[in-house]
């Protein structure tokens, strides 16, 4: 049967005459007789349509065999028309490569927070200061100080500090409030209220507007000072760092492994946030129960945030959007637990007919402080209550 | 037997549509389920089928290389390219002084020019010797320190020329890859033909060059046509609400797309002649022991194979980039010619050593989304 064989020394092939055997193909150049051992063979061609066979390991020789005696070679040796033959890797390979994948990834995913902590304690001053920098930053891109806020701000640190003494919060005198006017793309107030890690505590005018007492901005309040003891604001950048630069590093960084590393980090951050949302809840309601303020304030404020994510701030859409199921941010996909279970574990703890954490007078001050919100019809029935809980 | 006979003509490319797409298609499934890892199998196994599918004189080329060697090139990524990255993109900017970490990132920045043209170059290098026909293996000597530097030089003329420097560059950077790629012992040559190396490609370079300001022109035009369409369609009033706000983002969101569509068509169009010239030029000037070579790429051919392969990577977000190069390899392969012949006889086997691991550099900046650089 006739086969071209080229002897891996020089770019030319040679006609040879071979014999397809059981074990072997033989066949005879330059007066030298060639036994090729099917097992020690693999393909060179990946189906091509023109068999080609080399040695194993690799010398360089060739040798393409004619349709002939290629059909010989198939009844004789099955094993060099599988696709492993070609160099197609065998399905445990596979299976294996995934399997790596999956482990590497849930490795991270409950190695990164269990890390969190302990990195984040050992963290040297300067470092965390300049994440504050940094964040203070980003900030003043999206937001700009109230220059009006100055009597709110200290009226919200008073209550804050009265809280912090009562509850025994260590390094209490490092965490200070700051009001500021955020808005979104379209110019709408963002309500929201968060913590950074040099201690300053943000609250948003849009949050104090949605606020119809003072006691649910207190809860909130509670809250972010929590997320400060729990040093959760740290322990979250090194989280979403650590699982940023693993998957962007494993997971290839363009095309669609940049998707998926994109779409896993934020899942990765999802979870870390749940975990510390809920801790700084449990928290705030400590607090809360500590200085003698009602933990339903904290409740009314998680409703209306449950109104505004589900379209409106008022009762009306609240009541059309629940019929609807129609949310702003679907539960699954929050980086906060659902604020109705949130609501409820508040509720569960709240204690009515303890006087509000602010007077009205106080709370009016609060609810000008970027001129964003009127004062509501609530701030006169605070006028009638006996005054502010814990107020030296 | 011989499903795809081998053609008589010097090259040809005998790769099946489906049989590529079934491919792409198989490796784009299996990177999803192994959350990319997969990617180095894929990359070799498309190499694999598109090597075996480019037939040289009636032999078709031969991809030797494994997913082993690239996953250990990427091993070696991590400690020497991706940790120092990542300390001075992440790290620094927390743990040093700020105007140090600073300088950092700039020089980090600057220096990724250079790195990009070391890591295109040994990602050339490695193709090369795991490339073979014949049993020979081809093969890129050279310094890749010496070809990166070269290639900074060179991009920094062409920014301070505003561009003008392109022809020339690239015209210098196929030279230096050429001369020093070998097919076995034998090297590759780029003759001088007594004409610049750059001649042809001025005028289709200068309609590239203002093409590109039309290109920017046709897109604000597109875009200010789609804003205005919603406008008279009574869509933005920015005295009105909430829906009114969503329509304006709907029509900036529009706009922004078709703008970008518009520019990358209009852009495509004006720089084909360039690419299509260049290619030309270059193959022109390839010399193989005494052997000479013809490349004929048309514009407009190439103008449709570009944008075929553009929608089907931006669709399958890269997962079917290798079945795009594909299209662009069939084409020139099928486009090329040589006229004479080497001594093949005369051809040992290449002498340039074989690397032990590919592509650490280039998989790092993934450079050639799948396919080959070569």
């Amino acid at each position: 049967m006739q086969a071209r064989y080229a002897d891996g020394r020089a770019a030319v092939t040679h006609e040879a005459t071979c014999a397809i055997g059981p074990d072997a193909l033989t066949f005879e150049h330059a007066g030298v007789q060639h036994i090729w051992l099917y097992a020690a063979l693999k393909r060179a061609d990946d189906g091509n349509g023109a068999v080609t066979l080399k040695r194993q390991p690799d010398t360089g020789e060739r040798v393409m065999l004619s349709e002939e005696a290629a059909n010989a070679l198939r009844l004789a040796a099955p094993a060099l028309f599988t696709p492993q033959a070609r160099g197609v890797e065998r399905k445990r390979v596979v299976a294996g490569v995934a399997a790596g994948a999956y482990a590497l990834a849930a490795a991270f995913l409950l190695g990164v927070p269990m890390a969190a902590g302990p990195i984040a304690g050992v963290m040297p001053e300067p470092w965390r200061a300049r994440v504050s920098d940094i964040a203070w930053q980003q900030l003043e891109g999206l937001a700009d100080y109230c220059d009006s806020s100055d009597e709110a701000a200290r009226i919200l640190n008073d209550a804050a500090h009265r809280m912090m003494n009562a509850a025994n919060v260590p390094d209490r005198d490092s965490i200070w409030i700051i009001i500021v006017d955020a808005r979104d793309f379209l110019g709408q107030p963002i309500p929201n209220a968060f913590a950074l890690p040099d201690g300053s505590i943000i609250v948003t005018d849009g949050l104090i507007g949605l606020a119809e007492h003072p006691d649910e901005v207190i809860g909130v309040i509670a809250h972010e000072i929590a997320h400060i003891e729990r040093d959760h604001v740290m322990k979250n950048v090194i989280s979403r760092l650590g699982a940023g630069v693993f998957f962007d590093v494993v997971f290839g960084g363009s095309g669609i492994g940049q998707a998926i590393a994109v779409v896993s980090v934020g899942l990765a951050g999802l979870r870390y946030s749940r975990g510390y949302e809920a801790e700084a809840d449990q928290r705030a309601l400590d607090f809360l129960d500590a200085a003698g303020v009602d933990p339903g304030g904290l409740a009314r404020m998680f409703d209306h945030l449950r109104a505004y994510e589900r379209g409106g701030a008022d009762a009306e859409a609240d009541a059309e959007s629940q019929a609807d199921g129609r949310t702003r941010v679907p539960s699954l996909l929050s980086t906060h637990p659902d604020s109705a279970e949130r609501a409820e574990r508040a509720r569960a703890r709240a204690q009515p007919g303890l006087a509000p954490s602010l007077t009205a007078e106080q709370w009016g001050v609060v609810r000008r402080a970027c001129a964003a919100a009127p004062p509501t019809p609530q701030a006169s029935e605070i006028v009638e209550e006996s005054g502010a809980v814990g107020e030296d | 037997m011989t499903a795809e006979p081998a053609p008589a003509q010097s090259f040809a490319h005998r790769g099946r549509f489906f049989n590529v797409l079934g491919l792409a298609a198989k490796n784009a499934v299996l990177t999803l389920l192994t959350l990319t890892l997969y990617r180095f199998w894929a990359r070799t196994s498309m190499r694999r089928r598109l090597w075996s599918r480019t037939w040289i004189m009636g032999d078709a080329l031969e991809y030797t290389g494994t997913a082993w060697e690239l996953f250990r090139g990427f091993l070696i990524a991590l400690p020497t390219f991706f940790l120092p990255t990542i300390f001075i993109i992440n790290i620094a900017p927390v743990a040093l002084d700020p105007n140090l970490a600073g300088w950092l990132l700039i020089g980090f920045y600057i220096l990724v020019v250079p790195l990009l043209a070391a890591a295109r170059y040994l990602m050339r290098r490695y193709q090369l010797s795991r490339t073979r026909w014949r049993g020979i293996r081809l093969g890129l000597a050279g310094s890749a320190l010496a070809f990166a530097f070269a290639s900074w030089g060179w991009t920094i003329l062409q920014l301070v020329s505003l561009g003008w420097y392109t022809p020339v560059s690239r015209m210098n950077r196929a030279r230096y890859l050429w001369q020093n790629t070998r097919f076995g012992d034998q090297p590759f040559d780029v003759i001088k033909d007594g004409r610049s190396p750059q001649h042809g490609l001025w005028w289709p370079f200068a309609l590239g060059w203002f093409g590109f300001i039309a290109a920017t022109f046709t897109a604000l035009i597109a875009m200010g046509i789609v804003v205005a369409m919603f406008g008279f369609s009574g869509g933005v009033d920015l005295g009105a609400g909430g829906e009114a706000n969503e329509t304006m983002i709907f029509a900036g969101v529009a706009a922004m797309l078709t703008g970008a569509l518009v520019f990358l068509l209009t852009l495509a169009a004006f720089w084909t002649p360039y690419n299509a010239a260049a290619m030309n030029r270059i193959a022109a000037l390839l010399e193989l022991d005494g052997a000479r070579f013809r490349l004929r790429v048309k514009t407009i051919p190439l103008f449709f194979i570009t944008l075929a392969g553009w929608a089907i990577t931006a669709f399958s977000l890269g997962l079917l980039a290798p079945f795009a190069g594909f299209l662009q390899v069939r084409y020139v392969m099928n486009r090329l010619e040589m006229i004479g012949q080497p001594r093949f006889a005369e051809i040992g086997q290449a002498i340039v050593p074989e690397q032990k691991s590919g592509e650490a550099l280039g998989e790092a900046f993934d450079l050639d989304m799948g396919v080959g650089v070569i």
